[in-house]
């Protein structure tokens, strides 16, 4: 699946995190984060939004997330909604969330 | 509790009284209410407007919160808000003023900073790569020489002295890229402007044509120039748009003159004009220099071909005298789809 439209999901409070895709220029999967909680777990961060991506059959887009300290099931919950409005997949695979 | 602070979208010029709220609370912040303004995001719990965003189509402005309500994070949820408005209302790159001490907290909202002018202001937008991207497009073209000019025409219409310039610029150059700004704010369409620099410069050799873009002339780097009919002259806004060119434009297609024609009758471009010296060439920045190259406008019948006095005669429906000063192509167009209501044929 590729990201086919600019889509948005969740908010910049704290503990929550804004991720925002947009359609790749390129045909490649660029992910960058900005986190408050860089230091600590930025590592953890970018592997949980790699997985979920991964598990969705992400290929190609640009996804960028503004992360406030937000949880791993935030991030995945965050991520998976945008990827799936920037996809336009109406029907999602449930099983593989 | 900050669960209760909710938030609504208003459109401020349906409901005055609500408006009137929002200015008295951007004063209470030392803002200015802006008239261009389509809709806000306010938070208003008690009869009392606390905390508000607006959105002109993709900038963000007139972000404020009560300073007796700092300390929640208000502020980061009004501008999840109006993030969040902008998408709704198919904006997704958005752009943001601010005073320079307070890029750190838009920093840390999804905002990246693009250019400053120390001292008064920064602009920013919502993408870390935005502009990166866009270089790296337009590297792509880049020619290789010793000179290489760039022209950022409106052309609106086209005429005879953009055509000038053209040549002009092109005679000293090795290579020279056109630039039509893009934003469709004009009298003209972007559609039937972009196409009509196209046809009218076709024969000019070594000449880049490339479409404008946000970055250029746009109603985000130069909010002003949109409004020039009213009157309304920013007086540092010309140099985010400027800067934007000498610091990334610039560079990415190695671009080391700018031309531009001399303006006899608008002010707001001759004062664009004038300011370019300064910020393209002498401001310290740490982008090289652009030399400003100023062509004296071609005279037609006695009196400067410039695009204002085209539409000025325009609207008086004097077809004959337009012939003068444009290419056929602009004069066809003018008249089928641009001729005054009611001019009569013939």
């Amino acid at each position: 699946m590729k990201i086919i439209k600019d889509a948005l999901a969740g908010t910049l409070e704290s503990s929550d995190l804004m991720v925002k895709v947009s359609p790749a220029a390129d045909a490649t999967l660029d992910i960058l984060i900005n986190s408050e909680v860089n230091h600590q777990f930025g590592t953890r961060i970018r592997q949980v939004v790699e997985e979920t991506l991964a598990r969705l059959g992400i290929t190609a887009g640009l996804v960028v997330i503004d992360d406030k300290g937000a949880l791993d099931c935030a991030i995945r919950a965050r991520v998976q909604t945008a990827a799936l409005r920037g996809a336009e997949c109406k029907q999602p695979d449930w099983s593989t969330l | 509790m900050l669960d209760d602070f909710s938030f609504f979208t208003v459109d401020p010029a349906a409901d005055p009284p609500l408006q009137a709220e929002i200015r008295a609370l951007l004063g209470k912040c030392g803002l200015d209410y802006e008239d261009g303004i389509e809709a806000f995001v306010v938070c208003r719990p008690q009869r009392q407007v606390i905390a508000c965003g607006g959105l002109e189509s993709n900038i963000v402005k007139c972000v404020a919160v009560d300073p007796d309500y700092r300390g929640e994070s208000l502020s980061l949820k009004t501008l999840s808000e109006a993030m969040q408005l902008a998408f709704e209302r198919g904006h997704s790159h958005l752009f943001l003023y601010t005073m320079p001490e307070n890029a750190a907290f838009f920093r840390g909202c999804g905002f990246y900073p693009l250019v400053e002018v120390p001292g008064y202001a920064t602009l920013m937008e919502n993408t870390p790569v935005g502009i990166r991207s866009y270089c790296a497009r337009l590297g792509a073209q880049r020619r290789e020489g010793a000179v290489i000019g760039a022209i950022v025409m409106n052309a609106n219409p086209f005429t005879l002295g953009h055509r000038y310039l053209v040549s002009q610029a092109a005679e000293v150059c090795d290579w020279l890229h056109v630039f039509v700004v893009a934003e469709d704010a004009s009298l003209i369409s972007y559609r039937d402007r972009y196409r009509l620099v196209e046809t009218g410069i076709r024969d000019i050799a070594k000449v880049t044509l490339h479409h404008g873009s946000q970055y250029m002339v746009s109603r985000a780097t130069f909010p002003a120039y949109f409004f020039k009919e009213k009157g309304m002259v920013g007086a540092c806004r010309t140099a985010m748009d400027l800067l934007l060119f000498r610091n990334y434009i610039a560079p990415a297609l190695g671009i080391t003159q700018r031309h531009v024609g001399s303006e006899p009758f608008c002010a707001t471009t001759r004062k664009y004009n004038k300011d370019m010296i300064y910020w393209l060439q002498e401001a310290p920045t740490g982008a090289p220099a652009v030399k400003v190259i100023e062509i004296p406008r071609s005279v037609k019948q006695g009196s400067p071909v410039s695009a204002s006095e085209v539409r000025r005669l325009l609207a008086a429906g004097e077809f004959e005298r337009i012939a003068a000063l444009v290419p056929p192509a602009t004069l066809e167009l003018l008249y089928d789809k641009y001729r005054p209501v009611g001019f009569a044929d013939g």
